[in-house]
């Protein structure tokens, strides 16, 4: 099934999701975890995050000592002279870690955001990119 | 003996949804509500878990307006309507299929198709209508018609 390089991309931040709380609770503003699809292929791992109010310029991704953090803030404000009457979600931060394996050519990474999805796009090292090997007659 | 109302009193209750609207259209929060299992107690950037999409309603004199998070859906993909006092929200996210040979890890993005119906506190003329998409998120600015903006009644000298 899956190979562990790859299981480990996408191993749940148990331990970073635990730090998110602490530090929500600690300070006032909210940190909002955004909806992730995940995808590979035989070049690269894609991810695709929910993060609704984000422009190009609030999104940050980073990679630090093999973790890629992505970040956004929203920053839809309210129409000015209206009162709010009813609400379903909430606006703010938006972060959320991932780890990544030795497989990620982590210089290629490319990020985008559009349409408040931010689409990051990990290549992974030539050396452990599906090669479909001929089978000589 | 009175109690002295808050003003805007207001009756209308903006998710006051329509019973037999609610049947068919969760589907799209299927797969998406098992996966959020995993979020637990953590502040998901959508609290949505009945309706979609999640909907934050502002009011004043001049009309309503109404922000709706839909990231990465295709504005033409979108289907406003009013009648009356009805305004309903179809359409479809996240339903390009992916590439047949990329394998899905983690599929937490809400996908399907949705209708949503909400009730107005007046009744809205649809060609006033105004929809912007920025970001991902779809604010519908709807202006209140003359005829329904509260009217100041002079009092007359006895």
């Amino acid at each position: 099934m899956m190979s562990e390089k790859h299981e480990q991309v996408v191993r749940t931040e148990d331990k970073q999701r635990a730090q998110a709380v602490e530090r929500s609770e600690q300070q006032p503003d909210t940190i909002f975890v955004p909806d992730v699809d995940i995808r590979e292929d035989d070049a690269a791992l894609h991810l695709l995050a929910d993060m609704p109010g984000v422009d190009q310029e609030s999104a940050n991704v980073t990679v630090e000592n093999g973790v890629l953090t992505i970040e956004g803030q929203s920053r839809l404000e309210g129409p000015v002279g209206y009162e709010l009457v009813g609400q379903e979600y909430g606006t703010g931060r938006f972060r959320r870690d991932f780890t990544l394996s030795d497989a990620v050519d982590v210089e290629g990474i490319k990020a985008r955001a559009r349409h408040g999805v931010l689409d990051v796009t990990l290549p992974k090292h030539e050396a452990v990119k599906t090669r479909k090997v001929a089978i000589e007659s | 003996m009175f109690e002295v109302a808050r003003w805007p009193r207001n009756p209308w209750s903006v998710f006051d949804e329509l019973d037999s609207l609610h049947t068919d259209f969760n589907r799209v929060l299927d797969g998406w509500d098992r996966s959020t299992e995993s979020a637990g107690r953590y502040d998901r950037a959508s609290r949505y878990r009945a309706v979609y999409p999640p909907m934050n309603v502002w009011s004043a004199e001049d009309g309503i307006v109404i922000d709706a998070e839909l990231p990465g859906v295709d504005p033409k993909a979108v289907d406003i309507s009013v009648q009356g006092d009805e305004l309903t929200l179809k359409g479809e996210v996240n339903t390009a299929t992916a590439d047949d040979k990329a394998v899905c890890y983690r599929r937490e993005r809400p996908s399907g198709s949705f209708t949503r119906t909400l009730r107005l506190p007046f009744r809205a003329d649809s060609s006033a209508v105004r929809a912007q998409y920025r970001n991902g998120v779809l604010r519908l600015s709807i202006p209140r018609p003359e005829e329904e903006k509260p009217k100041k009644i002079a009092i007359e000298a006895a």
